[in-house]
């Protein structure tokens, strides 16, 4: 079945049913996901797995309250199912509102064109890509011990109607590229991590890139051989452009999210308009960036995305709301929320957050450090909004010496809180880059670019075991 | 069920894959959230869907779907033929073969069935009161949840395994922020259980609004090399990491820090670690697996010596040995993989009480941020940020934070020294574990 396609009498009747005894927003989420992966290890490509996955989710809004349901099946039967179930959590009736027509709005396939859609190429080309990436990585060096390697692609289609008269088609194609490598030495190994994705089709990933992500995953498993055991204590510390966005993701970007500024739950709540951060930061979270991993044409409420500034010249100017946290707090919904599937309720996530560029160059920068950590790749982190606490893994990470990077540091994490690093930020470069990543929040997690520009914060605790 | 099974058993054989497996699910769901005494969201699910594998001379090809009708089985048997065309052969992968008899386990109570929403509702909010009445610095219970499932299973293969089982299971769960001179710290409690009367809610509240107000008042420490004393929650933690490095997966592909040494003393003597999957009230506990083999016992640490790995079929095979039962699948869309069922840690204990008295310095760890980003259970370096109370002199005393702790995963295990009374399942990865005292680790602070 064409979800496009789908029966607007079918949709319109399952919103009015949802509605019968009370509600004030109903919608109903279609659902049509087909994936593929492939995985290399150990020389071969294992398990090829892929499937498809349909089911319809019906949202009922009752003030503050959220009733949910979904099935996987896409009959009169499952939509019916689901939206009594809805309609019989209400707990105060007070009649339905009345439902509009729907008029179909379609996401504009130009926005994040795809070239060469994954499902018109043969899977044994993708299996190619794998190999290519396992051969590149075992060539870099004798002491390669293993590699993962891994292709995957997933196209989405979803249809989101609701009471307001919205019904919004979008049709979404991610194509990722990733590879795992592990160097070992005696009783040292070390692991390197590289990735490429986009809301892209097959274009993205040619034999080339596949070769040189496994390259890079690979060269920084080797470099971290020759590693030593990362210092403990308070010192300047350089992120590199690229994975080191996930400093301003943790930090900063979860606590943004309006689910936790409506909570209380975040250091950022009740603070707009003040300085959360030095004055040369500014920030945005973008879900419209052009075939960005993060990106889609429409949020999963079919609000489109969009570019907004959450902090600039060091104040707090936004934060991220999906529907029902903006209709709370009486602004407009920012194209944020987001669900990992019809089986998850919308949240306010984060789409590409980075930190925007600034002047200098990620060698002013190193030169003008005496002493410091720099942090070249990040392994992941962790935060809790409230405190605004947050922990990174630092995947490769080196020794600043007299202004120059000298020996591979292992072991380092790097532990903070957001807004004393915000501040403390004081050089930024122009060399700005975004990484691809998978974000976990209660449970869902949903694709995300993190980027930023080399920069150093003046002062942070490293906590390593040298 | 059986039927749309036999089905894809059949049609696999007509397109030329006789050597073929199906694996397939039902369920229902129901997950209520709870803030300031009002229900904030309620999810009702149901789910159902199989996964097809098909081995083509070694080769393995996998295809998952939610569809059941006729024309949707068809296709997802062709993918699963055309996957397996692209897969390198592998000449330990083949349809795993009946073993014995199910492990008598019955992972199900009628009880639960009987639940209503207007019951579990009240659970929720029973849960958040019990943390709100708990101390007046509570600021807000950020999360008060309930949830609960009811799933059946169905295997069938062309090799002749055949099962099905059903299982149920609930849980409750807070997340609490406590606020004092401006300083926010969380706390976070469970309750797990087959039936809603197996819930404490109030011990669940309590528990966690007293985890976040004794961190109240936390600072940073002084970096040192002092013995720490994990709790169940933070020993949980580590133990899920350390687990995927005892799979005969990781040890075959070279990515175990424990390859090789088997029958050699890798943790402290005292120290018992097995994997059970037929535990009673073990929520992970099954009468088989994913692959249809029977749950069990797997010995993996006896007196601090490696015993063993944990194998799925295929990591079996490889080794010239049948699998433990640990070839689990997440859902119908995955493919088996080798992970644990229940991880019991045991040994001897000495009260808790004890174990603080005579430790003139240390920490007491009650939360480590990044246990799955900053650990790496490949090499077993790890460096987490902890907080917790510092022990000086035999006594709790100041709440620490912003502090990490360091190490590899080996020289902890062999530095564990005690464990405490307090032995309970953590859940989300469904670990049964005391409190853990480990010697020399390093603490970075200021």
């Amino acid at each position: 079945m064409d979800i496009a396609a789908f029966d607007a009498g079918l949709l319109q009747a399952t919103i009015a049913r949802a509605l019968r005894r009370g509600g004030d927003f109903a919608e109903v989420f279609v659902e049509d996901r087909d994936s593929l992966g492939l995985r290399l290890e150990d020389g071969r490509v294992e398990q090829t797995s892929g499937g498809r996955e349909v089911g319809a989710a019906v949202r009922l809004l009752s003030g503050e309250h959220t009733y949910y349901a979904y099935s996987d099946a896409l009959d009169e039967a499952g939509m019916t199912a689901a939206a009594d179930a809805v309609a019989a959590a209400v707990r105060v009736g007070d009649g339905g509102s009345a439902v509009i027509d729907l008029g179909l709005v379609r996401s504009d396939p130009g926005r994040h064109a795809v070239r060469i859609p994954p499902e018109t190429v043969a899977i044994a080309r993708k299996a190619q890509l794998v190999r290519a990436g396992d051969e590149a990585a075992r060539a870099a060096g004798a002491e390669i011990a293993q590699a993962i390697v891994g292709y995957g692609d997933t196209r989405q289609k979803v249809l989101i109607a609701n009471s307001l008269g919205d019904l919004v088609y979008d049709d979404r194609t991610r194509t990722r590229f990733t590879a795992q490598v592990v160097a070992r030495r005696g009783d040292v190994i070390q692991t390197g991590h590289e990735t490429v994705g986009g809301s892209a089709g097959f274009e993205l990933v040619d034999e080339a890139t596949a070769r040189a992500v496994a390259t890079t995953a690979a060269e920084k498993a080797l470099t971290m051989l020759d590693s030593r055991p990362a210092p403990v204590g308070a010192m300047p510390v350089v992120m590199a452009n690229g994975f080191g966005g996930t400093l301003f993701h943790e930090a900063c970007g979860h606590g943004l999210e309006a689910d936790a500024i409506a909570k209380g739950a975040s250091i950022y709540a009740g603070k707009m308009g003040e300085v959360v951060a030095a004055p040369i930061v500014s920030a945005f979270d973008d879900g419209s960036v052009p075939n960005g991993w993060g990106s889609q044409a429409f949020d999963d409420e079919g609000v489109p995305t969009q570019k907004t500034l959450v902090i600039e010249g060091g104040r707090l100017t936004g934060y991220l709301y999906d529907r029902l946290r903006a209709r709370e707090a009486g602004a407009a919904p920012t194209g944020n929320g987001r669900r990992q599937s019809f089986r998850y309720v919308p949240i306010p996530r984060m789409t590409t957050t980075y930190i925007a560029a600034g002047g200098a160059t990620a060698d002013d920068i190193i030169a003008a450090t005496p002493r410091g950590f720099y942090a070249k790749s990040l392994a992941g982190g962790q935060v809790e909004p409230a405190s605004g606490n947050f922990v990174f893994g630092v995947a490769e990470g080196y020794l600043i010496e007299n202004g120059r990077i000298t020996a591979p540091l292992r072991g380092a994490t790097l532990v903070g809180n957001g807004i004393d690093i915000l501040t403390r930020i004081d050089m930024i470069a122009a060399d700005f880059d975004v990484k691809t990543g998978v974000c976990g929040k209660d449970g869902q997690g949903v694709p995300v670019g993190t980027g930023q520009a080399t920069l150093r914060i003046a002062e942070m605790t490293v906590g390593g075991t040298g | 069920m059986f039927d749309i099974l036999d089905t894809v058993l059949e049609r696999a054989c007509a397109k030329g894959a006789p050597d073929v497996e199906v694996f397939a699910e039902r369920s229902t769901s129901r997950r209520i959230k709870v803030y300031r005494q009002e229900v904030e969201q309620l999810t009702a699910a149901q789910r159902r869907g199989l996964g097809v594998r098909v081995f083509a001379g070694g080769a393995v090809g996998h295809a998952y779907t939610s569809d059941l009708s006729d024309g949707a089985l068809d296709a997802v048997v062709q993918r699963a033929v055309d996957h397996a065309a692209v897969s390198d052969p592998d000449e330990f992968a083949a349809v795993p073969e009946p073993v014995g008899e199910p492990a008598a386990v019955h992972p199900f109570d009628e009880r639960l069935t009987r639940a209503t929403d207007e019951r579990r509702i009240e659970l929720a909010l029973s849960v958040e009161a019990a943390a709100l009445a708990a101390d007046p610095r509570v600021k807000t219970v950020e999360d008060t949840m309930y949830a609960d499932g009811d799933g059946e299973v169905f295997i069938a293969s062309s090799a002749g395994v055949r099962g099905s089982y059903r299982a149920n299971q609930c849980y409750a769960f807070a997340y609490v922020l406590a606020e004092e001179d401006g300083q926010v710290e969380t706390g976070y409690s469970y309750t797990v259980g087959r039936a809603l009367e197996e819930l404490d809610p109030a011990a669940c509240g309590r528990e966690a609004a007293e985890r976040a107000c004794r961190l109240l008042g936390a600072r940073k420490c002084p970096s040192m090399k002092a013995p720490v004393v994990l709790d169940p929650f933070v020993s949980a933690a580590f133990f899920g990491v350390l687990s995927s490095a005892l799979t005969a997966d990781a040890v075959q592909k070279g990515r175990s820090l424990f390859a090789g040494r088997e029958g050699r003393q890798v943790a402290g003597e005292i120290l018992e670690l097995v994997d059970d999957g037929t535990l009673p009230d073990g929520l992970d506990s099954a009468p088989f697996d994913g692959e249809g083999t029977p749950c069990r016992r797997t010995p993996l640490i006896s007196g601090g010596v490696l015993q063993g790995f944990l194998y799925d079929t295929y990591t079996g095979r490889k080794a010239g040995r049948g699998s433990t039962g640990n070839g689990l699948r997440g859902s119908y869309s995955g493919l088996p993989g080798v992970r644990p069922t229940n991880l019991v840690v045991s040994g001897p204990v000495t009260p808790l009480a004890d174990i603080v008295a005579g430790m003139e310095r240390g920490v007491l760890v009650t939360d480590a941020v990044g246990v799955h980003s900053g650990a790496n259970p490949i090499s077993g370096e790890f460096s987490v940020g902890i907080s917790g109370v510092l022990i000086e002199g035999g006594k709790l005393t100041t709440p620490v934070r912003e502090v990490t702790l360091a190490g590899d995963i080996i020289s902890m295990l062999t530095r564990v020294r005690a464990l405490g009374d307090d032995a309970r399942w953590v859940p989300g990865g469904s670990i049964l574990t005391p409190s853990v005292v480990i010697d020399g680790m390093a603490i970075g602070g200021t």
